[in-house]
């Protein structure tokens, strides 16, 4: 049996999940600073009549860390640059920030060195401002790493006991702004992510449950709760992917759906091809930073129930803000859902409530409460339905460097629209008419976060890139560089060296038996000519497990 | 508005001429690193598109493909032309002020007739963009400004007999550099004099001589002809670690120039320094174009004063702006009169080597002199490609600003041709109607396509 937790900012949702079937779910709202009790609350609520060491896996997914950079609560670093020449971003002119000699160019060439007074000079200055957290990031140090190693061993000669995280461990993809912010929250997360970590295992013990807990990333993989502590930022936004991924549970396999989260305060919009939820081009962005952090492409559309709404004139406005619960449930003004309720298409709270609700924009607007609420759901449905519009373009503009992915036309709308979330019974099937869809809303809609933590597999991926003229390679993920030992080397040696990276740390973090077949997604050789002459080869390799889901749950039961 | 630049970067990493041809898959490899370490995608002011695949008709609003289009024409260029159209509609749509398509294959050595591979081009990017802008949005004038150091004969070709396209190049002396044209005599035909502009530079320029072309003869001759829409030919071989080229031009210097000349469009041509220059060059004109600081942006090895112009080269540059600011003022008093006298026709022979497949063209090409408007240009081109054999073909492209006159008069000739046993295939390009048909020979065929 699979247990899936999602450990939202005012809920904690569980499932227990057994041969694709929901065998119980849980909802606990959440008690400030009790994460421990909140969630062997839950547990105990799932596991009624079910032992410990029934309990296959756990998987959680959480907006900790998401929740710790918003509300600005995570600690201090101080940042040593070496960005070379290149663009000046505004980024820079931070406090706390130093930035040093040392130039590595694309290849991995050393252009200048670094000047180790500078060094001491900006840990001086750290030091005089109570800062011992220190990220260290240079230009395409996922190409060479030895300046940040540098700078690195220097700081921690003379402060031991600094935190201290280098770029090309915490992001190994060519981005340097992006490598920066990933680095920066990784430093300034870590220990709180450590105490988030310790309560779950707390939990978990209490309850004797010893099966492998992982967590779910923003890409909808998964990794071992324990290995997580390194990559805290990993996790942040897992929750629109434990969404996605639910909504995939809830729908047959290989089919291609657009997915409706309708949630209190936004709609989030997320597409899955041939049953394979989509990956979004640039990363996670943080606190205004994008950050290296890999994501489902989720679109998020900033109305939902619990929106506001205004009469303005005779003109009704929804307002993106939340200003509480909806006027049914006890909220100070009149939102979507109350105008569901109005229309018989939801029952939630007091109805009378939401007449009342209606009643105040009817004489506004000079229109019958049935009219006013009509129009609200118009308003709601016209406003997702031209976000939908604009995301399938973006998603047909998606940049392709190769000529067979813009030979391969991208054009295509789904068929199938799933809607997860608590206002999608009243707006989903609305929404499906107007694009010309099939609505599919499950009866366990509401709990899609949870069930999609609970079937999420383990996911792994390893970029190779591997210089035949340098004779040195590097692994994007893991930020390692190393020597190519191998000759020849060509187009096979990169890609078994790939795959036995992506088997050997699977099997260091104790899920190697759960990876069947590995995918190549990209396998790209550049010849190096100099002279007209060939003097070595790129090899570009990229290679993963098989994305995807553990159970289809339910899937059979379409409804409306 | 908020002034954004489009890119589209299109490298087309599974595609090369062969493995160690200097226009390969390696070419924007770097760049592609620098623009992603950079982080410059993430800037608000940019804004990546995909690109279009150009239609075999886009391409045959400009060159006569010999036999056909596809016969010529790859994915990869259709791509590349493809990119620059993309970006062209967004700027009209105004979604961008100005854009850059990073691409490959190359296209201003693509001329108007196309029997093969010329410098490492089949169809003209900027030529391709230029069409469909006339016909998409009825632009009538555009001008193009070459900054590669080759001669963009290829566009030269193309335009010079159609007033309402504006070719300035730049380049390398061609008695120096492929593919060895571009003097300052080459001032346009009858009906179009005075809208191409040759700027033979010595080698050993560097930025002071070339900012000096382009504040005293460039930016006068725009500001004088009024575009409404700029092309920027962006070839970076004049970087001064170019191997094909031996110019002194800076990553510095490239950026100013894109800043002076505020291109709407800039389209990439060659630069064959792929380690020491595209990677710096490219990302000095995005950031440019966008209006970012980009003086920052310098090569490893650059010091300032490395690069020092001869004196000899400075007084040299400079004569010749003089010259060409006479040439200029005084090619508006020009008329077709005193061009061509009384003669219905302008006509002059050329000789095209394809420098890829090694063989020659002959061409025959006639332009109609007519007084009431830019005339219909009839080509008579004979080659031996080394696929199709000895092939003769004969060419009629109608300005689309053609009078009735010379219509009725060039589809007369396209029907004369017909009958003509010397011509393999017979080709009318009719740009008033955006029509392209071709006769067939062999088998009596006609075929059309339409916009
Ligand atoms: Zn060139
Ligand atoms: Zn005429």
């Amino acid at each position: 049996m699979y247990i899936g937790i999602d450990v939202g900012g005012t809920s904690t949702d569980a499932v227990l999940l057994s041969n694709g079937r929901v065998q119980a779910t849980a909802k606990v709202y959440n008690t400030p600073n009790n994460l421990l009790s909140d969630l062997v609350q839950a547990l105990d609520t799932l596991m009624k009549g079910v032992t410990a060491d029934e309990i296959e896996r756990v998987v959680l997914s959480t907006t900790v860390i998401t929740n710790l950079i918003a509300e600005r609560k995570n600690d201090p670093v101080g940042l040593l640059l070496m960005p070379g020449p290149g663009c000046k971003l505004q980024l820079y002119k931070k406090p706390n920030v130093h930035l040093l000699s040392g130039t590595i160019d694309y290849k991995g060439r050393e252009i200048t060195p670094v000047v180790e007074e500078e060094i001491i000079a900006a840990i001086d200055d750290f030091d005089s401002k109570g800062i011992d957290k220190v990220a260290i990031v240079g230009k395409f140090s996922p190409r060479n790493n030895r300046h940040e190693l540098q700078v690195a061993d220097i700081v921690t000669k003379l402060k031991p006991n600094w935190q201290v995280e280098m770029g090309h461990r915490d992001g190994g993809k060519l981005n340097f702004p992006r490598r920066v912010a990933t680095t920066l929250f990784t430093c300034a997360t870590k220990e709180k992510y450590q105490s988030f970590v310790y309560s779950v295992q707390q939990a978990l013990r209490q309850r004797h449950i010893n099966a492998q807990v992982f967590i779910l990333k923003a890409d909808g993989g998964t990794m071992p709760l324990e290995s997580s502590i390194q990559s805290p930022v990993e996790t942040i936004f897992s929750g629109p992917a434990a969404s996605t991924l639910g909504a995939q549970a809830l729908t047959p396999a290989g089919e291609t759906s657009l997915v409706i989260d309708i949630g209190g305060t936004t709609t989030d919009l997320a597409l899955i091809l041939s049953g394979q939820p989509l990956l979004s081009s640039k990363g996670v962005m943080l606190d205004d930073q994008f950050t290296q952090v890999r994501a489902l492409a989720v679109k998020s559309v900033p109305v939902g129930g619990d929106s506001i709404v205004e009469a303005v004139g005779k003109e009704l406005i929804i307002y993106s803000e939340r200003m509480g619960k909806p006027y049914c449930l006890g909220g100070p003004l009149p939102t979507p859902t109350d105008a569901l309720n109005v229309m018989g298409l939801t029952k939630l709270g007091d109805i009378d409530k939401s007449w009342a609700a209606m009643e105040v924009l009817s004489q506004q607007t000079q229109r019958s409460p049935v009219e006013v609420a009509r129009n609200i759901i118009d308003l709601f449905v016209d406003t997702v339905v031209t976000e939908i519009e604009n995301m399938y373009l973006e998603w047909e503009q998606e940049p392709a460097y190769r000529i067979w992915e813009v030979m391969q036309s991208r054009k295509m709308r789904t068929k199938n629209v799933v809607g997860v979330g608590g206002g999608a019974m009243g707006f989903v099937p609305q929404i499906a008419i107007k694009i010309g869809g099939i609505p599919i809303i499950s009866p366990y809609a509401t709990a899609a976060n949870a069930i999609g933590a609970a079937v999420a597999k383990p996911t792994m991926q390893v970029t190779l890139r591997a210089d035949t003229e340098q004779k040195v390679y590097s692994i994007e993920e893991y930020g390692y560089q190393g020597k190519i030992e191998a000759t020849p080397f060509g187009r096979d040696q990169a890609l078994n060296l790939a795959k036995k990276w992506l088997l050997d740390r699977a099997a260091a973090i104790d899920i190697g038996d759960q990876i069947q077949e590995i995918e190549v997604t990209r396998q790209d050789v550049f010849n190096i000519v100099r002279d007209m002459q060939t003097t070595g080869r790129i090899y570009d390799v990229c290679v993963q497990t098989v994305r995807g889901i553990q159970w289809h749950v339910d899937a059979g039961g379409r409804l409306i | 508005m908020i002034n954004k630049t489009g890119l589209v970067f299109f490298p087309a990493f599974d595609w090369s001429i062969s493995d160690i041809h200097p226009e390969r898959e390696e070419r924007l490899l770097y760049t592609r690193d620098q623009i992603f370490e950079e982080g410059v995608l993430d800037l608000p002011e940019i804004v990546e598109y995909s690109p279009r695949v150009a239609t075999p008709h886009d391409i045959s609003r400009v060159h006569f493909c010999v036999p056909n289009v596809d016969d010529q024409v790859l994915a990869a260029h259709r791509i590349a032309a493809g990119a620059a159209m993309r970006l062209s509609d967004r700027i009209i749509n105004k979604e961008i002020t100005n854009g850059f398509a990073i691409v490959r294959p190359p296209g201003h050595h693509a001329m108007r007739v196309v029997h093969g591979n010329r410098g490492f081009c089949s169809i003209n990017n900027e030529a391709v963009v230029i069409e469909h802008l006339r016909r998409t949005y009825g632009i009538k004038k555009i001008a193009i400004v070459d900054t590669d150091v080759h001669h963009g004969d290829g566009t030269q070709d193309i335009y010079y007999h159609d007033p309402d396209v504006l070719f300035i190049s730049f380049h390398q002396d061609g008695r120096t550099l492929y593919p060895g044209t571009g003097f300052t005599d080459e001032l346009g035909g009858p009906t179009a004099y005075g809208s191409t502009i040759n700027i033979p530079l010595p080698p050993g320029v560097t930025d002071k001589s070339l900012h000096y072309v382009v504040d005293n003869l460039i930016l006068p001759v725009l500001q004088d002809f009024q575009p409404e829409f700029i092309i920027n030919s962006a070839g970076q071989d004049n970087h001064y670690t170019d191997p094909l080229g031996s110019m002194l031009i800076t990553a510095q210097g490239y950026a100013q120039l894109t800043e002076k000349l505020r291109p709407n469009l800039a389209v990439l041509e060659g630069g064959y320094a792929i380690e020491t220059a595209l990677p710096y060059v490219n990302l000095a004109i995005l950031l440019a174009l966008a209006g970012k600081d980009y003086s920052n942006v310098t090569e490893p090895d650059y010091q300032p004063g490395k690069n020092v112009e001869n004196s000899k080269v400075t007084e040299y540059v400079c004569r010749m702006v003089d010259s060409l600011q006479t040439t200029w003022r005084k090619s508006k008093e020009i008329t077709i009169d005193q061009l061509c006298g009384s003669n219905k026709y302008y006509q002059r022979p050329k000789n095209i080597f394809y420098d890829t497949e090694y063989f020659e063209e002959k061409q025959l090409e006639k332009v109609r002199t007519c007084f009431d408007c830019p005339g219909y240009v009839i080509i008579d081109s004979h080659a031996i490609q080394p696929k199709l054999g000895r092939c003769r073909v004969l060419a009629i492209s109608i300005h689309n600003r053609c009078c009735k006159k010379c219509i009725a008069e060039a589809w007369d000739a396209y029907q004369e041709a017909k009958k003509d046993y010397r011509y393999s295939y017979v080709y009318l390009q009719d740009k008033t109607e955006d029509t392209f048909i071709t006769f067939r020979r062999e088998d009596q065929s006609e075929w059309l396509t339409e916009g």
